[in-house]
């Protein structure tokens, strides 16, 4: 030992100064790293909250200006309006969000436990069309369901398309511009979003468990329903949230592949504020569908007991 | 290192002590560890000895008192000002750089350019001369401890301190490579100051042994002295397995304390009586399982007169290999352990059988009857399953 | 009955299968119609096949020219999210401080809001404010919504960080910049990369914030709603399936890389 000490001898440690007054290190530190990105998060996101809240109940016009009179009737009158177009939203968000959780568990189930040394190649086709701009996608659903073309015309030799259009998801043999075209566009896009959580709570699950319940005489049905799926209820979670709240604010899939019958109320602020130049009217719709959507959120948060999501 | 070897190199903790909110972690504390030598923390998980490592490494501020190496208070200091090294629990090996590079560390932070030559002797100390290009992923368990060792001792630190070195390790592995760090250790010359809950391998490894239960020293020692003499019944029971009985002092006379246990009669030598025993007061009397033999009811005429003895039946017994480990039911202490070793097996010592069991006096210690005679068992809280082994 | 059993056993399978080609068929819709020879302004009717568009990718006005700016911004909202989002990060796994929660809910709620939403307040504030809006404030809005994912990203890599790593650092003599640069920073690199990654896609097709904030400004999402409107060019599609193919590319080119060198150490 003594030649590998002589061999370079490290210089000598720092001195060391006497009583020093025990110092707390980086108490400030946590405010500092913190401090640049939640002012930004304040400035541009909070802040515009309260800015939308106070244009929400003002009157006047774009020629004269706006002044806060407390107006709240601009809500009232907006409900009025256009609950047809909140119910919309709901309901196909809801039913888009429903499909992605039938379409996707499937998929993340695959990709889990039965892709072997697949798992990574189907993991890359599930991401791989993000970096397809989404419009360009939704574009491509309007070749896809093109009236006369292949899958309208399967759809219609199945009479599904009868079925369908009795239930008011379609009119008459067209799909485009339907509700049904609507939805599936919505479940189309979000779908991404159910499969990774899914995917992400299936993963950790240990296959042994599978076998420990078949040893215990669970059929593979009652092994999936008593073992696997409340195990991946963080994922189940996560996935619908990420799919509908998007969802309910979107308005580029009923533009693109509806009508004017399949308005979502993400269309209606949207024309409010970019077209129609309705400021207070834009304000207190976008707020009711925050408002709805925070109070949904937790209250879905809340029973399904799940709260530690960030 | 010349520098330091004329002044004193030992570690002197003064008044040491650190507290959470309410909760004490570490009752203020005095220890000295002379220089060079092999020191153990011992004790269950949560009994402060991780807190009192981290302390003296920096990683950790004391509430109150200093730490000193040698003339230098290094209390306030930072740890990476500190000539002191850590071989930390589970290792932690920088994942992101290989074997080299994680021994070279600590020399390159110091400024040194050229560090192959001593980073090559190290590896070759610890014998990973091959595996420098690795990961540390790539290596086994007992191969990663020794580069955690190799990265911390090639600083020749004043002292190496090692936190559960071995707890991540298998049995076997295990006693190999307490061997292996006492080598390291008597080479190298450092002093090493070593935290476990593992009393095999404190007493193993350790000159010295501090055995620590709620934030104190309960006692210590030379690992025999601490075997031989527990002071309390937390380490009567901590190290090893204790026969503890509750007995009343009927007499004392020059040397020997005459104690009444049931029916019979005990005989303490007073040196090894670690309680004040006033006649009719209360002591306990430890005996421990190894130094008891036992003799079946039928041949109790054959015991030499002089020796403590007790009666009781056989209530199970369990076969070792080396020894036959029997538990007695005895009046005086349920669950009487007694160990014998294989060279005459007696065919009438089975489970029913009645038999005297008679120790010599001078193996018997006495203890203040005011504990717990739980204090340290596997069962008690704070202890953990490994610890009483 | 063989078959039925076969069927049971791999139901999931092939679910699991046709879902993927529900998520894939656009794609190739998309990969086909870049090969079309359109009549009309409209893309949707397969008419002839031709490489015309392929050979001149920018041959439409202002295409490439959004393209370019859709970059420009991704790149930039990528390094401004990624260096707060890694700083809040930081903070909220390895500091206490007070607030906590009020902190972790501001992170939370950008997410857990429609797009649309945060779209019109923000351009609210720019209207009260007389911002010009253009290239800055469509950088804005992408720093604010992309840093919430990054914190998310990273978060999860540090939490899962061995903190004696950091100790072990400083005992070896490294002071705390040391620390940070030297094994913090490279421990945690792959979820400060995994959540760049994420920020430069959501900012490069972000449409619903960037169509309230933009003004004039027309990125590369943008030129496609336009032309869903005015008539949809065929250079779009070959955008997007080179878009697709250069990410699958890059993917599968970084499988084989790691899958070499672990076989080489092996």
């Amino acid at each position: 030992m003594s030649t590998l000490a002589e061999a370079e001898a490290p210089p000598p440690l720092a001195p060391v100064p006497t009583a020093k007054p025990p110092r707390r290190r980086g108490r400030w530190t946590p405010y500092l790293l913190l401090a640049p990105g939640l002012i930004w998060l304040l400035v541009f996101f909070a802040m515009p909250m309260v800015y939308q809240a106070s244009t929400s109940v003002q009157t006047g016009s774009l020629e004269e200006g706006y002044r806060v009179t407390w107006h709240f009737a601009t809500y009232w009158d907006a409900l009025g309006e256009y609950y047809p177009q909140f119910l919309r939203s709901v309901l196909y968000a809801g039913t888009a969000t429903f499909l992605c959780l039938l379409l996707g568990y499937p998929l993340a189930y695959l990709i889990a436990f039965r892709a072997g040394r697949w798992r990574n190649l189907i993991l890359i086709l599930v991401i791989a069309p993000f970096f397809t701009s989404f419009l360009i996608r939704t574009l491509a659903w309007k070749t896809i369901l093109a009236d006369g073309g292949p899958v309208v015309g399967v759809l219609n030799s199945l009479h599904v398309l009868d079925v369908t259009s009795w239930l008011g998801l379609t009119a008459g043999d067209r799909v485009l511009a339907t509700p049904l075209a609507v939805v599936c566009g919505l479940t189309y896009n979000f779908l991404p979003f159910m499969i990774l959580p899914l995917y992400t709570s299936l993963e950790r699950i240990d296959g042994r468990l599978h076998e420990a319940a078949g040893d215990l005489y669970a059929t593979p049905f009652t092994t999936f329903r008593k073992v696997t799926f409340p195990l991946s209820m963080p994922g189940v979670v996560s996935g619908t949230l990420l799919t509908f709240i998007p969802a309910s604010g979107d308005y580029v899939n009923a533009e693109l592949l509806g009508s004017t019958n399949t308005q979502m109320i993400g269309n209606v602020i949207q024309s409010q504020f970019l077209r129609i130049l309705d400021y207070p009217t834009a304000a207190a719709l976008s707020f009711i569908l925050m408002a709805a959507i925070l109070i949904m959120v937790t209250v879905y948060i809340r029973r399904s007991g799940t709260e530690d999501l960030v | 290192m010349k520098t330091t070897q004329n002044s004193s190199g030992d570690v002197r903790l003064t008044g040491i002590g650190k507290t959470y909110g309410s909760f004490t972690a570490v009752h203020p504390l005095d220890l000295t560890v002379p220089e060079g030598s092999f020191f153990a923390l011992l004790g269950a998980s949560g009994c402060g000895k991780t807190t009192t490592l981290r302390m003296i490494a920096g990683l950790e501020e004391p509430s109150q008192g200093t730490v000193s190496l040698g003339e230098q208070d290094v209390t306030h200091l930072p740890p990476y000002k500190r000539p002191v090294n850590t071989v930390f629990q589970s290792y932690a090996l920088f994942p992101h750089l290989d074997i080299f590079e994680n021994v070279a560390f600590g020399l390159r932070r110091r400024g040194l350019k050229s560090v192959k030559k001593q980073v090559d002797e190290m590896l070759d100390l610890v014998q990973l001369g091959e595996q420098a290009r690795k990961k540390p992923h790539q290596l086994s368990g007992g191969q990663q401890q020794r580069v955690a060792v190799a990265r911390a001792l090639i600083n020749h630190p004043k002292v190496l301190l090692l936190d559960e070195p071995l707890g991540a390790l298998d049995l076997k592995l295990r006693r190999q490579m307490q061997l292996e760090l006492k080598r390291i250790q008597t080479e190298v010359g450092i002093t090493f100051i070593h935290v476990t809950h593992d009393q095999e391998e404190a007493m193993t490894m350790a000159d010295t042994v501090a055995v620590m239960n709620g934030g104190r020293v309960e006692q210590l020692g030379s690992p025999a002295d601490l075997y031989e003499n527990p002071k309390t019944t937390f380490v009567a029971n901590f190290l090893g397995t204790s026969n503890l009985i509750e007995a009343e002092v009927d007499s004392r006379s020059g040397e020997e304390i005459v104690l009444k246990a049931g029916d019979g009669k005990l005989v303490l030598p007073e040196a090894r009586c670690a309680a004040p025993a006033t006649t009719g007061g209360k002591v306990l009397v430890g005996i421990r399982p190894e130094k008891i033999t036992l003799t079946h009811a039928d041949d109790a005429g054959e015991i030499p007169v002089g020796r403590n003895r007790i009666t009781g039946k056989i209530a199970a017994t369990s076969f070792i290999g080396v020894s036959t480990q029997y538990v007695i039911d005895s009046s005086v202490c349920p669950d009487f352990e007694v160990y014998v070793q294989n060279i005459d097996r007696d065919a009438r010592l089975v489970p029913g059988a009645d038999v005297v069991l008679h120790w010599s006096p001078a193996h018997t210690f006495g203890l203040d009857a005011a504990q717990s005679l739980l204090a340290g068992t596997a069962g008690s809280a704070g202890v953990e399953e490994g610890a009483a082994l | 009955m063989a078959f039925l059993n076969w069927l049971k056993r791999h139901l999931v399978v092939i679910a699991g299968l046709l879902t993927l080609g529900y998520l894939l068929l656009p794609n190739v819709v998309v990969t086909v119609f870049s090969f079309n020879q359109p009549k009309g302004r409209f893309n949707y009717e397969w008419q002839e096949f031709s490489t015309a568009a392929w050979t001149d990718p920018c041959g439409v006005a202002d295409l490439c020219g959004s393209l370019s700016l859709s970059l420009q911004l991704a790149a930039w909202a990528t390094l401004g999210a990624t260096v707060l989002g890694t700083l809040i990060a930081f903070a909220l796994v390895r500091y206490r401080f007070r607030a906590r929660g009020a902190v972790n809910s501001l992170i939370f709620l950008p997410m857990a809001m429609p797009e649309v939403v945060m779209a019109a307040s923000l351009l609210t504030l720019f209207l009260n404010l007389g911002a010009q809006l253009g290239f800055w404030t469509i950088l804005i809005a992408h720093i604010m919504f992309c840093l919430s994912f990054v914190v998310v990203a990273v978060k999860a890599r540090v939490m899962s960080m061995d903190p004696r790593l950091e100790e072990a650092a400083r005992d070896l003599y490294a002071g705390p910049v040391q620390t940070f640069l030297r094994v913090t920073l490279p421990i945690a690199a792959p979820g400060i990369a995994a959540g760049a990654l994420l920020a430069f896609a959501l900012s490069f097709d972000d449409f619903i914030i960037t169509n309230f904030n933009a003004g004039s400004t027309v990125t590369f999402p943008m030129f496609v709603w336009g032309s869903a409107q005015r008539g949809t060019p065929v250079q779009i599609n070959v955008i997007g399936t080179a878009m697709f193919l250069i990410a699958v590319l890059f993917v599968v080119a970084g499988m084989v890389v790691t899958n070499r060198r672990k076989r080489q150490k092996a």
